[in-house]
């Protein structure tokens, strides 16, 4: 297998040389920014596999970088990580087109798992995006577009799985599905995550403000 | 903003009492020193002043007593205030030598009162003050006004507004000063509570660390325990007011973690309030968190709450070495009793499912009884 080209936006020096260590031979660390304004320039010139990409920087969230590069790199993928809760944040991040989000405290191999996913275009959902999602698409309020608005049965399944801490493999050999199958709910979750309706979901996230 | 932002631009800048260089105590060559003029000027004006009516006499007096002198120690509030007494009083007979009306001395007494009182103060005296000022220019005007010569009538409302535009941009300022003060002592208590947080929690649980540094496992639950409390006061969400299910789930999560040292990965959707049975659920999900830390041999556990419109559900798992369910002995109290018993008891069930991927426990309960 290749190694994917990642690029580091994070402006904690000691996470980032964490994630490198972490991360080891596996991948290809082509270049690290601490700001926004560092990054941007950075991943047009490097058009690296993946990013992985701070929810928050000093000089703007991470969906500042996304709305700046994604629109000349569409081939950049990018991974949100986080130690912070605030819903608001997330959303801001996977509306502006980050493929998943986890959370810092993930594990190395987690990481490493996560990453190779994002380079091959599927959704990451950790458990928390999960709980979060699953929130975010709770019924109560009349669905405005029902194909956007409102999560199949089988995506909940998947969700919910995931948000039980179960692996995208673990979840087809529960489900009696294939892998690519679960891969291909979770896209569609993030897909309506990013075109349904936007002033619901910041709505219910500003009253929320946690996942 | 300076140090004293109440205080009245001075008269007379930096004035000192030149006792070297003055025939009596050093007050008219003070003021000529502060005014750039010789001491002549200010002696032949309080020489003059003395012929009405001895104002400058109590008027040098005050001075003398007010003042500081250039080399010593500045007057006591006592002295000064005596002094500033004599010098209004001075004032006031000066203004009589001159033919002025009580009508025009009293207000101008308790205008200079007044300032005098509301000067470098806040709080009561403040508005002391600047009551006083208020109470000499309406006295100045209702006397005035009412006199039968229209002109003196214009002349007195001429001084009163020129009195107000005098004194009102120092109002203004005033209150704008205060305001930003107001904001400033606010953000400063802000950054000392924020201190205090940062001391009793971040820096003890740094301090730990560094004396457990040998355990790591120690230190990841410190990290743990530390993240947990400060998330919660960054983010005080609906979960933070203590009285539903899932901040009851997050508070036993924090206790299995402190206990047994293995970190639990905690993901809730929605909320309930608590009541008997959803104790139940609560009590049953801790057990089952303990038994997986204590007993799997994982190095996390996830459990997962999720509040549906009908059914409360709670999933513990963890990616332990798992367990044969048969082969516990009947005696052993924790799933039977505490976990099944108890899901039981309130009309809900407990589903444990072992295999060497892990163990689940699921607890189920449906909203109404």
């Amino acid at each position: 297998m290749s190694r994917s080209r990642v690029v580091l936006v994070d402006d904690h020096d000691l996470f980032r040389s964490g994630v490198r260590s972490e991360l080891g031979e596996a991948v290809e660390i082509v270049g690290e920014a601490a700001s926004v304004a560092a990054a941007v320039p950075l991943i047009r010139e490097l058009d690296p596999d993946v990013v992985l990409l701070d929810v928050h920087l000093p000089d703007g969230g991470g969906h500042a970088v996304i709305a700046q590069v994604a629109p000349e790199r569409p081939g950049v993928r990018f991974l949100a990580l986080s130690v912070s809760d605030a819903a608001e944040d997330v959303i801001d991040v996977i509306r502006a087109g980050a493929r998943g989000y986890v959370t810092k405290s993930i594990s190395g191999a987690d990481l490493l798992d996560a990453v190779r996913r994002t380079a091959d275009g599927d959704a990451v959902f950790s458990p928390r995006l999960a709980g979060f999602v699953l929130d975010a698409f709770r019924s109560g309020a009349p669905p405005i577009d029902p194909e956007l608005d409102v999560l199949t049965t089988r995506e909940r399944e998947v969700l919910q799985l995931i948000a039980r801490g179960y692996r995208y493999k673990e979840i087809a050999g529960r489900l009696h599905l294939s892998v690519k199958t679960v891969e291909t709910h979770v896209s569609a979750v993030l897909r309506k995550l990013q075109l349904s309706n936007r002033h619901e979901l910041t709505r219910w996230a500003a009253e929320r403000r946690l996942i | 903003m300076s140090s004293d932002p109440y205080r009245l631009p001075l008269a007379f800048p930096r004035l000192r009492r030149s006792e070297d260089e003055g025939a009596v105590a050093g007050v008219c060559a003070g003021i000529g020193k502060s005014l750039g003029v010789d001491p002549t000027l200010p002696r032949l004006t309080f020489a003059l002043l003395a012929f009405a009516g001895g104002a400058g006499i109590v008027a040098y007096a005050g001075a003398w007593l007010a003042v500081a002198a250039e080399q010593g120690p500045p007057p006591s509030s006592r002295r000064r205030l005596l002094g500033l007494v004599a010098l209004a009083v001075a004032g006031a007979i000066a203004l009589r030598g001159f033919g002025f009306s009580d009508s025009l001395i009293w207000p101008a007494a308790l205008g200079g009162a007044g300032i005098l009182l509301a000067r470098g103060r806040s709080g009561a005296p403040l508005v002391a003050g600047l009551s006083l000022v208020a109470v000499g220019v309406f006295l100045f005007v209702d006397q005035n006004a009412t006199a039968s010569d229209p002109i003196a009538a214009f002349e007195s409302s001429a001084a009163a507004i020129a009195l107000l535009l005098v004194l009102g941009p120092w109002a203004w300022r005033l209150a704008a000063e205060r305001d930003a003060e107001r904001t400033g002592r606010i953000r400063q208590q802000e950054r000392a509570e924020m201190a205090a947080r940062v001391h009793d929690s971040v820096l003890q649980t740094l301090a730990l660390v560094q004396r457990e540094s040998g355990d790591p496992r120690r230190v990841a639950t410190l990290a743990r325990r530390q993240e947990r409390a400060l998330r919660a006061w960054l983010y005080p969400g609906p979960h933070a007011e203590g009285a539903g299910l899932a901040s009851a789930i997050e508070v036993a999560a924090a206790e299995v973690e402190e206990l047994h040292g293995v970190p639990v990965e905690l993901v809730r959707t929605g909320d309930v309030p608590l009541d008997e049975r959803v104790e139940a659920i609560v009590l049953a999900a801790r057990e089952a968190m303990a038994n997986a830390a204590q007993h799997s041999g994982a190095n996390e556990i996830s459990t997962f709450v999720d509040v549906g419109e009908d059914e409360l559900a709670v999933f513990v798992r963890d990616r332990g070495g798992g367990f044969d369910p048969g082969a516990v002995p009947p005696g052993a109290r924790g799933i039977a009793e505490s976990i099944r018993g108890r899901m039981n008891r309130v009309g809900g069930t407990a589903v444990l499912s072992s295999s060497a991927e892990g163990t689940e426990v699921e607890l189920r309960l449906r909203r109404q009884p």
